[in-house]
Protein backbone atom coordinates (compact mmCIF):
# COMPACT_ATOMS: atom_id res chain seq x y z
CA UNK A 1 0.00 0.00 0.00
CA UNK A 2 1.39 3.72 -0.86
CA UNK A 3 1.45 6.10 1.43
CA UNK A 4 0.97 9.44 0.91
CA UNK A 5 1.62 11.12 4.47
CA UNK A 6 3.18 9.32 6.93
CA UNK A 7 3.71 10.40 10.69
CA UNK A 8 6.09 8.92 12.77
CA UNK A 9 6.31 9.49 16.74
CA UNK A 10 5.65 13.35 15.84
CA UNK A 11 5.20 15.77 18.54
CA UNK A 12 5.01 19.16 19.72
CA UNK A 13 6.41 20.54 22.81
CA UNK A 14 5.94 25.33 22.50
CA UNK A 15 9.14 26.21 24.69
CA UNK A 16 7.10 29.35 26.57
CA UNK A 17 7.22 31.05 28.53
CA UNK A 18 5.96 30.68 31.24
CA UNK A 19 6.08 27.06 31.04
CA UNK A 20 6.72 24.74 28.03
CA UNK A 21 3.32 23.32 26.59
CA UNK A 22 3.22 19.66 25.74
CA UNK A 23 0.40 20.71 22.80
CA UNK A 24 0.69 17.26 20.18
CA UNK A 25 1.84 13.56 20.30
CA UNK A 26 3.43 11.72 19.41
CA UNK A 27 1.06 11.07 16.81
CA UNK A 28 1.49 7.83 14.27
CA UNK A 29 -0.23 8.09 10.95
CA UNK A 30 -0.17 7.00 7.61
CA UNK A 31 -2.54 8.83 5.12
CA UNK A 32 -3.18 7.25 1.37
CA UNK A 33 -2.77 8.87 -1.51
CA UNK A 34 -6.29 9.77 -2.86
CA UNK A 35 -8.04 9.61 0.54
CA UNK A 36 -9.72 12.19 2.23
CA UNK A 37 -9.12 12.22 5.92
CA UNK A 38 -10.09 14.76 9.15
CA UNK A 39 -8.59 15.61 11.79
CA UNK A 40 -11.27 16.06 14.54
CA UNK A 41 -10.70 17.26 18.02
CA UNK A 42 -11.32 19.73 20.40
CA UNK A 43 -10.53 23.08 20.30
CA UNK A 44 -6.57 23.80 21.28
CA UNK A 45 -5.97 19.86 20.78
CA UNK A 46 -3.05 20.92 18.14
CA UNK A 47 -4.66 19.43 14.87
CA UNK A 48 -3.88 22.58 13.29
CA UNK A 49 0.00 22.55 14.86
CA UNK A 50 -0.15 18.83 13.30
CA UNK A 51 -1.26 20.05 9.77
CA UNK A 52 0.91 23.24 9.97
CA UNK A 53 3.84 20.71 10.64
CA UNK A 54 2.71 18.53 7.37
CA UNK A 55 2.71 21.77 5.58
CA UNK A 56 6.54 22.00 6.77
CA UNK A 57 5.47 25.30 8.65
CA UNK A 58 6.30 24.19 11.95
CA UNK A 59 9.19 21.73 13.11
CA UNK A 60 8.15 18.75 15.00
CA UNK A 61 10.06 19.02 18.50
CA UNK A 62 10.06 14.94 17.97
CA UNK A 63 9.64 12.85 15.84
CA UNK A 64 9.30 12.31 11.64
CA UNK A 65 7.03 13.33 8.92
CA UNK A 66 7.15 12.35 5.23
CA UNK A 67 5.41 13.28 2.23
CA UNK A 68 5.59 10.61 -0.42
CA UNK A 69 8.81 9.67 1.07
CA UNK A 70 10.59 12.61 1.25
CA UNK A 71 11.24 13.85 4.75
CA UNK A 72 9.56 17.05 5.41
CA UNK A 73 12.14 19.73 6.17
CA UNK A 74 10.55 23.56 5.77
CA UNK A 75 7.82 24.51 4.03
CA UNK A 76 6.37 22.15 1.25
CA UNK A 77 5.80 23.47 -1.88
CA UNK A 78 3.87 20.23 -3.62
CA UNK A 79 0.34 20.73 -1.82
CA UNK A 80 -2.61 23.81 -1.85
CA UNK A 81 -3.60 25.14 1.56
CA UNK A 82 -6.66 26.40 2.81
CA UNK A 83 -7.14 28.37 5.91
CA UNK A 84 -10.24 29.43 8.32
CA UNK A 85 -10.52 33.17 6.76
CA UNK A 86 -10.39 33.13 2.58
CA UNK A 87 -6.74 35.10 2.52
CA UNK A 88 -7.99 36.61 -0.59
CA UNK A 89 -6.28 39.54 -1.68
CA UNK A 90 -8.06 43.23 -2.10
CA UNK A 91 -5.94 44.23 -4.59
CA UNK A 92 -7.20 41.42 -7.36
CA UNK A 93 -9.76 40.38 -8.77
CA UNK A 94 -11.42 36.66 -7.72
CA UNK A 95 -9.88 35.33 -10.98
CA UNK A 96 -6.34 36.89 -10.04
CA UNK A 97 -6.60 35.75 -6.56
CA UNK A 98 -6.50 32.01 -7.97
CA UNK A 99 -3.82 32.69 -10.33
CA UNK A 100 -1.63 34.37 -7.73
CA UNK A 101 -0.92 30.86 -6.97
CA UNK A 102 0.87 30.74 -10.15
CA UNK A 103 2.57 34.71 -10.16
CA UNK A 104 4.18 33.09 -6.65
CA UNK A 105 5.10 29.93 -7.88
CA UNK A 106 6.94 31.70 -11.18
CA UNK A 107 4.81 29.87 -13.41
CA UNK A 108 2.53 31.04 -16.76
CA UNK A 109 -0.23 32.73 -15.52
CA UNK A 110 -2.02 32.55 -18.83
CA UNK A 111 -1.13 28.60 -18.91
CA UNK A 112 -3.06 28.07 -15.66
CA UNK A 113 -5.89 30.47 -16.72
CA UNK A 114 -8.16 27.96 -18.29
CA UNK A 115 -7.96 25.68 -15.12
CA UNK A 116 -8.17 28.67 -13.07
CA UNK A 117 -11.87 29.51 -14.90
CA UNK A 118 -12.87 26.17 -14.67
CA UNK A 119 -12.32 25.64 -10.87
CA UNK A 120 -14.38 28.79 -10.71
CA UNK A 121 -17.12 27.63 -12.51
CA UNK A 122 -17.32 24.66 -10.79
CA UNK A 123 -17.90 26.47 -7.62
CA UNK A 124 -20.39 28.78 -9.58
CA UNK A 125 -18.38 32.06 -9.46
CA UNK A 126 -18.13 32.19 -13.02
CA UNK A 127 -20.16 35.18 -12.75
CA UNK A 128 -17.55 36.48 -10.77
CA UNK A 129 -14.11 36.15 -12.07
CA UNK A 130 -13.89 40.35 -11.94
CA UNK A 131 -15.30 41.32 -8.92
CA UNK A 132 -13.23 41.63 -5.79
CA UNK A 133 -13.11 40.00 -2.39
CA UNK A 134 -15.27 42.38 -0.75
CA UNK A 135 -18.25 42.77 -3.24
CA UNK A 136 -18.75 38.58 -2.36
CA UNK A 137 -19.93 37.50 0.69
CA UNK A 138 -18.22 35.06 3.47
CA UNK A 139 -19.04 31.81 0.91
CA UNK A 140 -17.90 32.94 -1.98
CA UNK A 141 -14.70 34.10 -1.00
CA UNK A 142 -13.42 30.57 0.68
CA UNK A 143 -15.07 29.24 -2.87
CA UNK A 144 -12.34 30.94 -4.87
CA UNK A 145 -9.74 30.43 -1.59
CA UNK A 146 -10.27 26.15 -2.62
CA UNK A 147 -9.94 26.99 -6.11
CA UNK A 148 -6.44 28.89 -5.50
CA UNK A 149 -5.29 25.54 -3.34
CA UNK A 150 -6.48 23.41 -6.38
CA UNK A 151 -5.47 25.67 -9.68
CA UNK A 152 -1.50 24.44 -9.65
CA UNK A 153 -2.90 20.97 -9.07
CA UNK A 154 -1.11 19.45 -5.82
CA UNK A 155 -1.28 15.81 -4.85
CA UNK A 156 -2.02 17.04 -1.18
CA UNK A 157 -4.42 19.57 0.10
CA UNK A 158 -4.19 20.91 3.17
CA UNK A 159 -7.27 22.59 5.01
CA UNK A 160 -7.52 24.32 8.02
CA UNK A 161 -11.47 24.33 9.60
CA UNK A 162 -11.71 26.34 6.35
CA UNK A 163 -15.31 25.77 6.76
CA UNK A 164 -15.27 26.88 10.53
CA UNK A 165 -15.88 30.91 9.98
CA UNK A 166 -19.17 30.16 8.19
CA UNK A 167 -22.73 30.76 9.15
CA UNK A 168 -24.49 27.27 9.41
CA UNK A 169 -26.44 27.38 5.86
CA UNK A 170 -23.67 28.20 3.95
CA UNK A 171 -21.13 25.71 5.73
CA UNK A 172 -23.98 23.06 4.08
CA UNK A 173 -23.24 24.60 0.89
CA UNK A 174 -19.69 24.86 0.89
CA UNK A 175 -19.23 20.84 2.63
CA UNK A 176 -21.70 19.42 -0.38
CA UNK A 177 -19.12 22.04 -3.38
CA UNK A 178 -16.01 20.77 -1.61
CA UNK A 179 -17.53 16.99 -1.67
CA UNK A 180 -17.99 17.80 -5.90
CA UNK A 181 -14.43 19.45 -5.54
CA UNK A 182 -12.86 15.90 -4.47
CA UNK A 183 -14.92 13.83 -6.09
CA UNK A 184 -13.81 15.27 -9.42
CA UNK A 185 -10.16 15.79 -8.61
CA UNK A 186 -9.52 12.56 -5.50
CA UNK A 187 -6.23 14.68 -4.14
CA UNK A 188 -5.29 13.30 -1.05
CA UNK A 189 -7.28 15.99 1.42
CA UNK A 190 -6.54 16.24 4.96
CA UNK A 191 -8.98 18.60 6.77
CA UNK A 192 -8.63 19.71 10.54
CA UNK A 193 -11.97 20.28 12.06
CA UNK A 194 -14.03 20.45 14.87
CA UNK A 195 -17.17 19.90 13.81
CA UNK A 196 -17.99 15.87 14.20
CA UNK A 197 -21.15 15.99 11.41
CA UNK A 198 -18.38 17.70 9.16
CA UNK A 199 -15.88 14.89 9.39
CA UNK A 200 -18.60 12.29 8.90
CA UNK A 201 -20.16 14.07 5.85
CA UNK A 202 -17.14 14.83 4.36
CA UNK A 203 -14.12 12.06 5.07
CA UNK A 204 -13.21 8.38 4.14
CA UNK A 205 -11.26 8.80 7.68
CA UNK A 206 -11.86 10.54 11.25
CA UNK A 207 -8.84 10.70 13.05
CA UNK A 208 -10.32 11.80 16.60
CA UNK A 209 -7.28 13.75 18.93
CA UNK A 210 -7.61 13.79 22.20
CA UNK A 211 -7.94 17.26 24.26
CA UNK A 212 -4.30 18.34 24.63
CA UNK A 213 -1.74 17.16 24.72
CA UNK A 214 -3.47 15.57 21.18
CA UNK A 215 -3.32 12.01 20.74
CA UNK A 216 -5.25 9.74 17.95
CA UNK A 217 -7.62 7.87 20.01
CA UNK A 218 -9.71 6.27 17.21
CA UNK A 219 -9.30 5.74 13.80
CA UNK A 220 -13.12 5.83 12.02
CA UNK A 221 -13.39 4.56 8.54
CA UNK A 222 -16.66 6.24 6.90
CA UNK A 223 -17.71 4.13 4.13
CA UNK A 224 -20.98 5.79 3.37
CA UNK A 225 -22.06 6.35 0.32
CA UNK A 226 -20.78 8.90 -1.85
CA UNK A 227 -21.91 11.88 -2.79
CA UNK A 228 -23.37 12.13 0.87
CA UNK A 229 -26.33 14.02 -0.06
CA UNK A 230 -29.09 15.07 2.55
CA UNK A 231 -30.46 11.44 2.30
CA UNK A 232 -26.83 9.80 3.20
CA UNK A 233 -26.38 12.43 6.29
CA UNK A 234 -30.23 11.63 7.29
CA UNK A 235 -29.45 7.77 7.51
CA UNK A 236 -28.98 5.69 10.88
CA UNK A 237 -25.31 4.47 10.08
CA UNK A 238 -24.62 8.14 9.62
CA UNK A 239 -25.99 9.03 12.74
CA UNK A 240 -24.30 5.91 14.58
CA UNK A 241 -20.86 7.31 13.53
CA UNK A 242 -21.83 10.97 15.06
CA UNK A 243 -22.61 9.25 18.17
CA UNK A 244 -19.86 7.33 18.73
CA UNK A 245 -17.37 10.54 18.09
CA UNK A 246 -19.98 11.65 20.51
CA UNK A 247 -19.33 9.36 23.11
CA UNK A 248 -15.53 10.02 22.64
CA UNK A 249 -15.79 13.46 23.41
CA UNK A 250 -17.76 12.93 26.37
CA UNK A 251 -15.29 10.63 27.58
CA UNK A 252 -12.78 13.07 28.03
CA UNK A 253 -15.43 15.55 29.69
CA UNK A 254 -15.69 17.74 26.68
CA UNK A 255 -19.12 17.11 25.61
CA UNK B 1 -41.62 41.85 -6.29
CA UNK B 2 -43.42 44.37 -7.45
CA UNK B 3 -45.86 45.06 -4.49
CA UNK B 4 -42.54 45.89 -2.20
CA UNK B 5 -40.98 48.51 -4.73
CA UNK B 6 -43.37 51.24 -3.74
CA UNK B 7 -42.07 50.65 0.30
CA UNK B 8 -38.73 50.68 -0.97
CA UNK B 9 -39.29 53.94 -3.53
CA UNK B 10 -40.65 55.96 0.11
CA UNK B 11 -37.67 54.64 1.94
CA UNK B 12 -35.20 55.69 -0.20
CA UNK B 13 -36.18 58.32 -2.72
CA UNK B 14 -33.80 59.01 -5.47
CA UNK B 15 -32.09 62.23 -4.46
CA UNK B 16 -32.83 65.12 -6.99
CA UNK B 17 -30.56 67.16 -9.56
CA UNK B 18 -30.97 70.12 -7.44
CA UNK B 19 -30.00 68.39 -4.52
CA UNK B 20 -26.93 66.82 -5.96
CA UNK B 21 -26.29 70.24 -7.34
CA UNK B 22 -26.84 71.66 -3.57
CA UNK B 23 -24.52 69.02 -2.13
CA UNK B 24 -21.98 69.83 -4.47
CA UNK B 25 -21.58 73.23 -3.81
CA UNK B 26 -21.51 73.50 -0.20
CA UNK B 27 -18.35 73.67 0.50
CA UNK B 28 -17.10 76.36 -2.28
CA UNK B 29 -20.43 78.30 -0.89
CA UNK B 30 -19.03 77.88 2.89
CA UNK B 31 -15.79 79.57 1.80
CA UNK B 32 -17.56 81.91 -0.36
CA UNK B 33 -19.36 83.03 2.77
CA UNK B 34 -16.63 82.73 4.99
CA UNK B 35 -14.43 85.23 3.14
CA UNK B 36 -18.10 87.53 2.35
CA UNK B 37 -18.62 87.66 6.42
CA UNK B 38 -14.51 88.72 7.15
CA UNK B 39 -14.57 91.67 4.65
CA UNK B 40 -17.52 92.78 6.25
CA UNK B 41 -16.20 92.57 9.58
CA UNK B 42 -13.19 94.44 8.95
CA UNK B 43 -14.46 97.10 6.99
CA UNK B 44 -17.28 97.82 9.58
CA UNK B 45 -15.17 97.71 12.76
CA UNK B 46 -12.90 99.55 11.02
CA UNK B 47 -9.76 97.20 11.37
CA UNK B 48 -6.03 98.65 10.63
CA UNK B 49 -4.57 96.51 8.14
CA UNK B 50 -1.54 95.91 10.05
CA UNK B 51 -3.49 93.59 12.39
CA UNK B 52 -6.10 92.08 9.69
CA UNK B 53 -6.46 93.05 6.06
CA UNK B 54 -9.70 92.27 3.81
CA UNK B 55 -9.65 89.44 1.55
CA UNK B 56 -9.90 92.13 -1.18
CA UNK B 57 -6.46 93.96 -0.11
CA UNK B 58 -4.60 90.15 0.31
CA UNK B 59 -5.85 89.69 -3.35
CA UNK B 60 -4.73 92.92 -4.76
CA UNK B 61 -1.14 92.32 -2.98
CA UNK B 62 -1.56 89.21 -4.50
CA UNK B 63 -1.89 90.48 -8.38
CA UNK B 64 0.79 93.53 -7.51
CA UNK B 65 3.70 91.09 -6.79
CA UNK B 66 2.52 88.50 -8.96
CA UNK B 67 5.95 88.06 -10.28
CA UNK B 68 8.01 87.95 -7.12
CA UNK B 69 5.42 85.68 -5.53
CA UNK B 70 5.89 83.46 -8.48
CA UNK B 71 9.93 83.52 -8.40
CA UNK B 72 9.59 82.74 -4.83
CA UNK B 73 7.42 79.94 -5.01
CA UNK B 74 9.64 78.72 -7.21
CA UNK B 75 12.07 78.75 -4.54
CA UNK B 76 10.15 77.38 -1.68
CA UNK B 77 8.39 74.54 -4.42
CA UNK B 78 12.12 72.94 -5.73
CA UNK B 79 12.36 73.36 -1.74
CA UNK B 80 9.57 71.01 -0.81
CA UNK B 81 9.41 68.88 -4.26
CA UNK B 82 13.34 68.13 -3.67
CA UNK B 83 12.97 67.35 0.50
CA UNK B 84 10.31 65.34 -0.19
CA UNK B 85 11.20 63.37 -2.80
CA UNK B 86 14.07 62.69 -1.28
CA UNK B 87 12.62 61.40 2.10
CA UNK B 88 10.22 59.32 -0.01
CA UNK B 89 13.32 58.04 -2.24
CA UNK B 90 15.20 56.98 0.88
CA UNK B 91 12.63 56.76 3.08
CA UNK B 92 10.72 53.68 1.62
CA UNK B 93 13.52 51.40 1.15
CA UNK B 94 15.18 52.48 4.26
CA UNK B 95 11.83 50.90 6.07
CA UNK B 96 11.81 48.07 4.26
CA UNK B 97 15.57 47.63 5.51
CA UNK B 98 14.92 48.17 8.68
CA UNK B 99 11.29 46.10 8.86
CA UNK B 100 14.37 42.74 7.66
CA UNK B 101 17.21 43.81 9.35
CA UNK B 102 17.59 43.01 12.76
CA UNK B 103 20.89 44.96 13.11
CA UNK B 104 19.77 48.23 11.50
CA UNK B 105 16.67 47.89 14.33
CA UNK B 106 18.83 48.20 17.05
CA UNK B 107 21.39 50.93 15.22
CA UNK B 108 19.43 53.13 13.06
CA UNK B 109 15.89 52.94 14.09
CA UNK B 110 16.83 54.05 17.75
CA UNK B 111 18.88 57.05 16.31
CA UNK B 112 16.49 57.50 13.72
CA UNK B 113 13.70 58.23 16.76
CA UNK B 114 16.55 60.12 18.60
CA UNK B 115 16.63 62.48 15.89
CA UNK B 116 13.20 62.83 15.46
CA UNK B 117 12.87 63.77 19.29
CA UNK B 118 14.54 66.55 18.96
CA UNK B 119 12.73 69.88 16.93
CA UNK B 120 14.32 69.57 13.29
CA UNK B 121 14.48 73.23 13.26
CA UNK B 122 17.15 73.39 16.31
CA UNK B 123 19.72 72.27 13.46
CA UNK B 124 18.55 75.24 10.98
CA UNK B 125 21.50 77.37 11.95
CA UNK B 126 23.70 74.57 12.45
CA UNK B 127 22.88 73.90 8.50
CA UNK B 128 23.38 77.41 7.73
CA UNK B 129 27.26 77.65 9.02
CA UNK B 130 27.24 73.99 7.11
CA UNK B 131 25.93 74.63 3.97
CA UNK B 132 25.22 78.50 3.73
CA UNK B 133 22.21 80.36 2.43
CA UNK B 134 21.31 78.17 -0.35
CA UNK B 135 19.53 75.90 -1.45
CA UNK B 136 21.41 72.72 0.21
CA UNK B 137 20.15 73.33 3.61
CA UNK B 138 16.59 74.14 3.00
CA UNK B 139 16.27 70.76 1.31
CA UNK B 140 18.15 68.87 4.16
CA UNK B 141 15.81 70.16 6.53
CA UNK B 142 12.43 69.53 4.99
CA UNK B 143 13.85 66.10 3.91
CA UNK B 144 14.03 65.74 7.62
CA UNK B 145 10.98 66.78 8.75
CA UNK B 146 9.68 64.17 6.15
CA UNK B 147 11.55 61.37 6.60
CA UNK B 148 10.38 60.27 9.52
CA UNK B 149 6.82 59.32 9.11
CA UNK B 150 7.56 58.07 5.79
CA UNK B 151 10.47 55.36 7.67
CA UNK B 152 8.24 55.35 10.85
CA UNK B 153 4.90 54.05 8.83
CA UNK B 154 7.23 52.00 6.15
CA UNK B 155 8.40 49.74 8.89
CA UNK B 156 5.12 49.27 10.20
CA UNK B 157 3.62 48.98 6.30
CA UNK B 158 6.11 45.93 5.87
CA UNK B 159 5.88 44.03 9.17
CA UNK B 160 2.21 43.93 8.97
CA UNK B 161 2.09 40.96 6.61
CA UNK B 162 -1.19 39.21 8.49
CA UNK B 163 0.35 35.43 8.93
CA UNK B 164 -1.63 33.15 7.30
CA UNK B 165 -1.13 35.27 3.77
CA UNK B 166 2.73 34.62 4.41
CA UNK B 167 2.32 31.41 5.25
CA UNK B 168 0.49 31.12 1.57
CA UNK B 169 3.69 32.70 0.05
CA UNK B 170 5.54 30.35 1.68
CA UNK B 171 3.69 27.42 0.99
CA UNK B 172 4.45 28.59 -2.91
CA UNK B 173 8.09 28.18 -2.77
CA UNK B 174 8.16 32.05 -4.08
CA UNK B 175 11.50 33.19 -2.53
CA UNK B 176 12.07 37.02 -1.51
CA UNK B 177 11.48 38.74 -4.48
CA UNK B 178 8.51 36.99 -5.72
CA UNK B 179 6.48 37.26 -2.57
CA UNK B 180 7.58 41.14 -1.99
CA UNK B 181 6.83 42.49 -5.83
CA UNK B 182 3.44 40.14 -5.94
CA UNK B 183 2.06 40.23 -2.26
CA UNK B 184 4.24 42.01 0.55
CA UNK B 185 4.31 45.53 -1.61
CA UNK B 186 0.66 45.70 -2.77
CA UNK B 187 0.16 44.56 0.90
CA UNK B 188 2.23 47.81 2.61
CA UNK B 189 1.05 49.80 -0.06
CA UNK B 190 -1.84 52.13 2.10
CA UNK B 191 0.07 52.49 5.11
CA UNK B 192 3.25 53.89 2.90
CA UNK B 193 0.78 56.26 1.71
CA UNK B 194 -0.10 57.02 5.21
CA UNK B 195 3.32 58.04 5.68
CA UNK B 196 3.90 59.84 2.78
CA UNK B 197 0.57 62.19 3.37
CA UNK B 198 2.11 62.79 6.82
CA UNK B 199 5.70 64.06 5.13
CA UNK B 200 3.80 66.04 2.36
CA UNK B 201 1.96 68.18 5.15
CA UNK B 202 5.09 68.79 6.70
CA UNK B 203 7.10 69.30 3.77
CA UNK B 204 6.13 73.16 3.08
CA UNK B 205 6.30 73.94 6.65
CA UNK B 206 9.97 72.55 6.72
CA UNK B 207 10.48 74.98 3.86
CA UNK B 208 8.93 78.09 5.07
CA UNK B 209 10.67 77.80 8.78
CA UNK B 210 14.46 76.98 7.01
CA UNK B 211 13.65 80.15 4.70
CA UNK B 212 13.30 82.21 7.67
CA UNK B 213 15.86 81.36 10.01
CA UNK B 214 18.56 81.80 7.00
CA UNK B 215 17.51 82.86 3.75
CA UNK B 216 17.63 85.10 0.71
CA UNK B 217 14.82 83.69 -1.21
CA UNK B 218 11.54 82.28 -0.77
CA UNK B 219 8.40 82.54 0.31
CA UNK B 220 9.52 82.29 4.10
CA UNK B 221 11.88 84.80 3.49
CA UNK B 222 9.37 86.91 1.58
CA UNK B 223 6.86 86.63 4.54
CA UNK B 224 9.34 87.77 6.93
CA UNK B 225 10.17 91.00 5.07
CA UNK B 226 6.58 91.68 4.67
CA UNK B 227 5.40 91.10 8.21
CA UNK B 228 8.73 93.01 9.02
CA UNK B 229 6.99 96.18 6.95
CA UNK B 230 4.00 95.75 9.04
CA UNK B 231 2.42 94.32 5.23
CA UNK B 232 -0.23 91.92 6.92
CA UNK B 233 -1.66 92.53 2.96
CA UNK B 234 1.02 90.86 1.42
CA UNK B 235 1.88 88.56 4.60
CA UNK B 236 -2.13 87.12 3.79
CA UNK B 237 -1.02 86.78 0.32
CA UNK B 238 2.22 85.01 0.46
CA UNK B 239 0.35 82.33 3.06
CA UNK B 240 -2.67 81.54 0.31
CA UNK B 241 0.16 80.71 -1.88
CA UNK B 242 1.90 78.38 0.40
CA UNK B 243 -1.41 77.30 1.68
CA UNK B 244 -1.92 76.42 -2.21
CA UNK B 245 1.62 75.14 -2.48
CA UNK B 246 0.50 72.81 0.24
CA UNK B 247 -2.64 71.61 -1.31
CA UNK B 248 -1.16 70.69 -4.74
CA UNK B 249 2.06 68.78 -2.90
CA UNK B 250 -0.91 66.67 -0.82
CA UNK B 251 -3.26 66.72 -4.15
CA UNK B 252 -0.90 64.65 -6.12
CA UNK B 253 0.00 62.52 -3.52
CA UNK B 254 -3.59 61.89 -2.82
CA UNK B 255 -3.50 61.06 -6.88
CA UNK B 256 -0.78 58.81 -6.55
CA UNK B 257 -2.97 56.71 -4.52
CA UNK B 258 -6.11 57.08 -6.13
CA UNK B 259 -4.14 55.21 -9.50
CA UNK B 260 -1.93 52.94 -7.10
CA UNK B 261 -4.35 51.81 -4.41
CA UNK B 262 -7.84 52.17 -5.65
CA UNK B 263 -8.41 48.43 -4.05
CA UNK B 264 -7.83 49.81 -0.65
CA UNK B 265 -10.82 50.62 1.72
CA UNK B 266 -10.51 53.94 2.31
CA UNK B 267 -10.43 54.29 -1.37
CA UNK B 268 -13.68 52.94 -2.10
CA UNK B 269 -16.75 54.58 -3.12
CA UNK B 270 -19.38 54.75 -0.47
CA UNK B 271 -22.72 52.89 -0.44
CA UNK B 272 -25.31 55.05 -2.05
CA UNK B 273 -22.77 57.73 -3.70
CA UNK B 274 -22.26 56.91 -7.48
CA UNK B 275 -23.83 54.52 -9.71
CA UNK B 276 -25.05 52.20 -6.59
CA UNK B 277 -22.23 49.35 -7.58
Amino acid sequence: MSVAVAIEGAAKVFPGPPAPVHALGPIDLSIEPGSFVALLGPSGCGKSTLLAMIAGLEAPTAGRITIDGRAVRGPQTEIGIVFQSPVLVDWRDVLGNVLLQADLRGLDRRALEPHARELLRSVGLEAFLDRRPWELSGGMQQRAAFCRALVHDPPLVLMDEPLGALDAMTREQLRADLEALWLRTRKTVILVTHAIDEAVQLADRVIVVSPRPGRIVRDLAVDLPRPRDLEVCESPPFHARVAEIKRIFQGYGVL
Amino acid sequence: MASSEPVLAAVSPAPSRLRLALDRATGPLFALGFFAAWEAAVRLLAVPLYIAPPPSAVLWQLWRNLPRIAEYTLVTGGETLGGFLLAVCLGVPLSLAVAFSPLLRRTFYPAAVTLEMVPKIAFAPLFVTWFGFGYLPKLVIVFLVCFFPILLNGILAFTSLPPELHRLCLSTGAGRWRTFRWVRLPAAAPQLFVGIKGAAVNATVGATIAEWIGGDAGLGYYIQIATGDLRMDLAFAIILVLAALGLGLFGLVVLAERLLVPWHVSQRIPPGAGSGG
